[in-house]
C-alpha cells in the first residue's frame, strides 16, 4: 500500500504533499510507488479536482448536511482517490495504490499482510481491494479528521494564509501528519 | 525531484512492450534506423504523396458532410449555456463539435451491391487501363451517388440526404472475418476466368484491427517524416491552437473509417449481404440474352453462389456496356430493347469509351480515390507505389463523358430500382413477419418455444435444428428465410435507410429473440446495433433511457463478442464501443462521461494495438473536454481529466516515436491547464507536474531532431525548447542529406531484399502477384 497524500487550496494549488506507506502489519510506512506511477501520481490527484467538484456541489447523499468526507471518489487504473473537504473549501485528497495483491494483479493470494484501509478487514470476499468497505472508509475517514484537526491549527496561525496558497512548510506539520498515518493506515 | 529523471530509463521497457504488440510488422526500435530501411519517405514520389495526402485530407474535413457544424473555436459567451445533464440531441451540438463521426457512421453502412461481368466486358474494361475490371471502374463512383437521394421511411415521411452511396463489391471476396480461414475453403470454388476474384488480390474485406493499426502507423510516419520544417511549427507556436479538441485528428477519423471500411460478409449481421447484383454484358458479345442468363444462373445456384445463409434472391440489375468506338449503337439498342423486354424495367445501357485515356488528353479525368478501401488494399496500394520508381501516377484516368455516364447509371440504378427496392422490402416484412411476431399470437408463439424447449428432451437438439428454434447451433446461423433472418434483415435494411426508429424497436425484439436462442453472436450484433440506432435517433433522450438502455446494450455487446463464445470477434467489440463512445460524445454533457467510459474500456480489454492506445487515449481527452461546465466557475467541466488524459496520450505518443503527435497532444494539454491566462508560459500547480512536461516536450524535441536524422544528444542538451536559429539550420541540412542516403540504399546491390524487409508477408505476396498479373496482361 502507497499513499500519496496532497492538501489543495481553493485554488487548485497544492499546500502541502506527503507521500507514505502503510504502517500497518509489518509495513515500513515507505511508500512504493514505481517511477512512472510516482511521477503521474500528482496529475491523477489534480484530475481528481473535476470530480471533487461535481460530488462538492452535487447532490448530497447524507440527508440535510453536507458531508466532509466525501469518501472514495475518483479511481485512475489501480489508484484510488479519496477526499476531505473542509469549510474554507480546502480539498484534502489521497491516493492509494493497493498493493498488486490486493489487486489481484499477481498470483499470490493478498490478504495476510495488509493494513487497516484495505488490508485484512477492507479485503472484500474476493480478497480484493474495495475502496468503498467500511473498514477502509473508516480508516481513511479517521486518518483525515486527525489530520483537519491539525490543519485547523495551523490555519489559525495569523501569519499563514491559505488563501494566499502559502505552502505548509512547518515541520511539526509534517511529523503530526505522518504520526496520523501512521496510526490509521 | 526524482521522478522526471527516472522518466528518461522508460524507452527500454516500452519498446518491450512495443514488439510484444501484435502489429505484424517488425517495428525497429529507433525512429532513426527504422527510416533508413523504408523505402517510402522519398519525396520525389509524388503519386505516394498523393495518396497519403488524399487519405488524410479525406478524413479531415468531408465535404459531403455539408451539415456539420463548422468547427468554431469555444467561445466564451457558452459559459452560460445550462448544463443539459446529457439530453442533448444530435442536432444541436455543443459549440466546437462537429458531427463528423456521425456521418461517417451513417455513410459507413451502406448497401452492397455485388458486381458480376461477363469476360468481354472485363477485357474492355481492361483495354481502358483499370485492371480490376468493371468492379474497379464503378467502386469510387458509387461511394457517393451524385444528388439528392430521397428516402420514404416506414411511417412515410420522406427525407433526402446528399451523402448517400453504396458499395459495390465482387463475389463472394468480402466473404468472413479474418480470423475464420476455413470459410474460405468450403466455397472458394471460384471461376479461373473470372481475373478479378480476390485469391490475386488484396483482400477487400476489412475487420482485421491489427492492419488497420498498420496502415494507420504509415500514414503516422508519412506525416512524421515528411512534414515541412519545424520552423515553420514553431512559427505556428504561439497561436493558440483552439481547433485542437474540436477537431478529432485525422489519423483518429482514419482509424475509424479503416475499421468501418469493407464490412465483412458474416452470418450474424447483414450489412455486408448484397442488396442488388448488377450483371454486366457487353455489346461484344454475341449472344447477349443467352450470357446474361448463364451469369445469372451461374450466380443463383452455380459456382459463384453465397454461402447458404445469405439470401439469393436479390434484386438483379441488367447492365449492357456499349461501346462507344467500336460498336454499334443500332444494334446495342436492338440488343437493350429485348433485354428490356426478357427482364424487366431493372436495366440499363451504359456507353463508355474503349481507348485508354491518358492524363494529357483534353477533357481525362482522374479516377477517384476509393474512400472506403479497407485497409489491406490500401496498405497494398501504398506498397504498390513505393516500389513503382516512376514519377507518372498509376491511377487510371477516363474520359469526361464516361464519369458522366456512369454517375447517372450509378443515380439510376440507385433511387430507381434499390431504394424503391428496399422500402419496399421493408414494408413488405414490416407486415408480415414483425407484426405478427410483435403481436399478440407472436408473442405466445416466442413464449410457448421457451416453454416447450424445456419439457422436450434437449438431448438431440444440438445435432439438429430442433423443432421449436430457428436456429443452426452446430453451424450458427439462421437461414434466410426463418422470421429471425428476416427481421434481422428488415432492421439493417431500416438502419441503411437511416430509419432509426423501426430499426431500433426491430432489434429490441430480436434481442430478446436470440438471447432465448442462446445464439450469442447474433446476441451481440442485435444489441451493438439496437444501442447504435438509438444513439443515432434524432431526439432528446432522458439520461435515464440512457443508462438504462445503452449502456446495457453496448455492455452485453462488447462482452457477447469477446466472452461468450469459443471463438471471439474483437473487432466487433472494437467497433461496438468506438462507435457507441463517439456517438455518445456528441450528446455531450454527462453523456460524455460514459463516453470517456467506454473509451477506457477500449483500453483496458486490450482490443486494440499500440497505435489505438494512443489513439483512443487522445479520444478519451477529447470526451472530458467536450463536457462545458456551468456558470463563471464552470462548475461541472472536465478541464482537468481532459488536461490529464492529454499528457498520457503525449506520454504514449512519444513512446512510440511519434514526435508531432505527442507535440500536439502536451499543446492541447498545456493549453487545457492554463486556460485562465492564454497569454504567456503558464505554470502548473505542482512543480512534478511542470518538471514532467518540461522533461517531456525536452525529449519530444530530442525525439523529433532524432526523427529528422540527427543526433539527439547535442541538441536536446540546450534545455530552451526554441533554438531558432540552429532550427533552421538543421532542418536545411537534412533535406538536403536525407534524400541522397536513400536514393543510395535503393540503388545498392542489396536494394530489393532491404526495400521488402518491412512489408507484411500477405500484402507483400499479393503486391507480387498482381505485379505478375500486370505483366501479363
Amino acid at each position: 500500500m502507497s499513499y500519496y497524500f496532497t492538501i489543495f487550496s481553493p485554488t487548485d494549488t497544492p499546500l502541502y504533499t506527503h507521500d507514505f506507506g502503510t504502517s500497518r502489519s509489518g509495513g515500513d510506512g515507505i511508500p512504493h510507488f514505481t517511477s512512472s506511477e510516482r511521477a503521474l501520481a500528482p496529475f491523477i490527484l489534480h484530475s481528481a479536482l473535476d470530480i471533487v467538484e461535481e460530488v462538492q456541489w452535487g447532490a448530497s447523499t447524507s440527508s440535510g448536511s453536507a458531508p466532509m468526507y466525501l469518501k472514495h471518489i475518483d479511481k485512475y487504473a489501480n489508484n484510488f482517490v479519496s477526499c476531505w473537504i473542509t469549510g474554507a473549501n480546502v480539498r484534502f485528497l489521497l491516493l492509494t495504490r493497493p498493493r498488486d495483491e490486493a489487486l489481484g494483479l499477481s498470483g499470490t493470494t493478498g490478504g495476510s499482510r495488509g493494513s487497516l484501509a484495505g488490508g485484512r478487514s477492507g479485503l472484500t470476499s474476493a480478497g480484493l481491494y474495495n475502496p468503498s468497505a467500511p473498514a477502509t472508509e473508516e480508516a481513511v475517514k479517521n486518518f483525515f479528521v486527525d489530520v483537519y484537526e491539525i490543519w485547523v491549527k495551523t490555519v489559525m496561525n495569523p501569519f499563514f494564509h491559505a488563501g494566499n496558497g502559502d505552502i505548509v512548510k512547518s515541520p511539526v506539520f509534517r511529523a503530526r501528519v505522518g504520526a496520523a498515518a501512521k496510526k490509521f493506515l | 525531484m526524482t521522478p522526471p529523471q527516472d522518466a528518461a530509463p522508460k524507452p527500454p521497457k516500452y519498446s518491450v512492450d512495443l514488439e510484444s504488440m501484435n502489429l505484424p510488422r517488425k517495428r525497429a526500435s529507433s525512429p532513426a534506423s527504422s527510416i533508413s530501411s523504408l523505402p517510402s519517405f522519398r519525396t520525389s514520389n509524388p503519386s505516394l504523396h498523393k495518396l497519403f495526402e488524399s487519405t488524410a485530407s479525406a478524413s479531415g474535413s468531408r465535404p459531403g458532410s455539408g451539415s456539420a457544424t463548422p468547427t468554431a473555436s469555444v467561445a466564451p459567451a457558452s459559459i452560460f449555456s445550462g448544463l443539459r445533464n446529457g439530453a442533448g440531441t444530435p442536432g444541436s451540438l455543443p459549440p466546437g463539435v462537429s458531427d463528423e463521426h456521425r456521418t461517417l457512421i451513417q455513410r459507413a453502412f451502406a448497401p452492397h451491391v455485388v458486381v458480376l461481368a461477363d469476360v468481354e466486358t472485363e477485357e474492355l474494361i481492361r483495354g481502358k487501363g483499370f485492371e480490376g475490371g468493371l468492379l474497379q471502374l464503378l467502386r469510387p463512383f458509387g461511394e457517393s451517388v451524385p444528388g439528392k437521394v430521397t428516402i420514404r421511411d416506414s411511417v412515410g415521411a420522406s427525407k433526402s440526404y446528399e451523402d448517400f452511396g453504396v458499395r459495390f463489391v465482387g463475389v463472394n471476396e468480402s466473404l468472413g472475418l479474418p480470423s475464420m480461414p476455413g470459410r474460405e475453403a468450403s466455397n472458394g470454388k471460384r471461376d479461373s476466368s473470372r481475373v478479378s476474384s480476390s485469391s490475386i488480390r488484396p483482400r477487400r474485406v476489412g475487420g482485421d484491427v491489427s492492419q488497420i493499426e498498420e496502415l494507420v502507423d504509415r500514414h503516422l510516419q508519412y506525416s512524421e517524416f515528411n512534414t515541412q520544417d519545424m520552423v515553420s511549427d514553431y512559427m505556428n507556436q504561439g497561436e493558440p491552437q483552439l481547433q485542437g479538441s474540436a477537431t478529432s485528428s485525422p489519423f483518429y477519423s482514419l482509424y475509424l473509417r479503416r475499421l468501418l471500411s469493407g464490412l465483412p460478409l458474416v452470418p450474424h449481421e447483414t450489412f455486408a449481404h448484397p442488396v442488388a447484383g448488377v450483371i454486366a454484358i457487353s455489346s461484344r458479345n454475341t449472344n447477349p440474352i443467352e450470357e446474361l442468363r448463364r451469369l445469372y444462373s451461374r450466380q443463383h445456384d452455380g459456382d459463384l453462389r453465397f454461402p447458404q445463409w445469405v439470401e439469393n434472391d436479390f434484386l438483379r440489375y441488367y447492365v449492357l456496356i456499349h461501346d462507344e468506338e467500336t460498336g454499334d449503337i443500332a444494334k446495342s439498342n436492338q440488343t437493350f430493347d429485348s433485354m428490356k423486354r426478357h427482364f424487366g424495367l431493372h436495366c440499363h445501357l451504359l456507353r463508355l469509351k474503349s481507348q485508354q485515356c491518358i492524363p494529357s488528353d483534353d477533357d481525362s479525368v482522374r479516377l477517384p480515390t476509393c474512400e472506403w478501401m479497407s485497409a489491406s488494399e490500401e496498405l497494398a496500394e501504398i506498397q504498390k507505389r513505393e516500389l513503382a520508381d516512376e514519377i507518372t501516377d498509376p491511377t487510371p484516368y477516363l474520359p469526361d463523358s464516361d464519369t458522366t455516364a456512369i454517375r447517372t447509371f450509378i443515380r439510376e440504378l440507385v433511387a430507381q430500382s434499390i431504394i424503391p427496392n428496399m422500402e419496399r422490402a421493408v414494408s413488405t416484412w414490416n407486415e408480415q413477419v414483425l407484426a405478427r411476431r410483435r403481436g399478440l399470437s407472436g408473442r405466445f408463439m416466442s413464449l410457448s418455444k421457451r416453454w416447450t424447449s424445456f419439457g422436450s428432451s434437449r438431448s438431440s437438439s444440438s445435432s439438429i435444428p430442433s423443432a421449436n428454434s430457428n436456429y443452426d447451433s452446430l453451424q450458427g446461423f439462421y437461414r434466410p428465410d426463418a422470421p429471425e433472418a428476416l427481421m434481422r434483415k428488415l432492421a439493417d435494411y431500416c438502419f441503411m435507410l437511416r430509419d432509426y426508429k423501426l430499426g431500433l424497436s426491430t432489434y429490441d425484439i430480436l434481442r430478446t429473440d436470440f438471447q432465448n436462442d442462446k445464439a450469442w453472436r447474433h446476441y451481440a450484433g442485435a444489441a451493438e446495433m439496437a444501442a447504435i440506432s438509438a444513439l443515432l435517433t434524432t431526439g432528446p433522450q432522458s439520461s435515464k433511457t440512457r443508462t438504462e438502455n445503452i449502456d446495457s446494450w453496448i455492455e452485453a455487446a462488447s462482452y457477447s463478442y469477446t466472452d461468450r463464445q469459443r471463438s471471439a470477434a474483437p473487432y466487433y467489440a472494437l467497433r461496438t464501443l468506438a462507435l457507441g463512445l463517439e456517438l455518445l460524445r456528441l450528446r455531450g454533457s454527462s453523456a460524455a462521461d460514459d463516453a470517456a467510459r467506454w473509451a477506457s474500456r477500449i483500453l483496458e480489454t486490450g482490443l486494440v494495438g499500440a497505435v489505438g492506445t494512443s489513439l483512443f487515449t487522445e479520444r478519451i481527452s477529447a470526451c472530458h473536454a467536450v463536457r462545458n461546465g456551468i456558470g463563471a466557475l464552470k462548475l461541472g467541466s472536465r478541464r482537468r481529466k481532459a488536461a490529464f488524459w492529454a499528457v498520457l496520450a503525449a506520454e504514449s505518443w512519444w513512446r512510440m516515436g511519434k514526435a508531432l503527435q505527442a507535440e500536439k497532444c502536451i499543446d492541447n494539454a498545456l493549453r487545457l491547464y492554463g486556460t485562465q491566462n492564454d497569454a504567456g508560459p503558464v505554470q502548473l500547480p505542482y512543480r512534478d507536474m511542470q518538471a514532467f512536461i518540461d522533461n517531456m516536450r525536452q525529449q519530444i524535441l530530442g525525439l523529433r531532431l532524432a526523427n529528422r536524422g540527427l543526433r539527439d544528444d547535442e541538441d536536446s542538451e540546450d534545455g530552451d525548447p526554441i533554438p531558432g536559429h540552429t532550427v533552421v539550420e538543421e532542418a536545411t541540412e537534412s533535406l538536403d542529406i536525407l534524400p541522397r542516403a536513400h536514393r543510395k540504399s535503393l540503388i545498392g546491390a542489396v536494394a530489393p531484399a532491404l526495400a521488402l524487409e518491412p512489408l507484411s508477408p500477405r500484402v507483400e505476396t499479393a503486391a507480387e502477384l498482381k505485379d505478375d498479373h500486370f505483366e501479363g496482361v
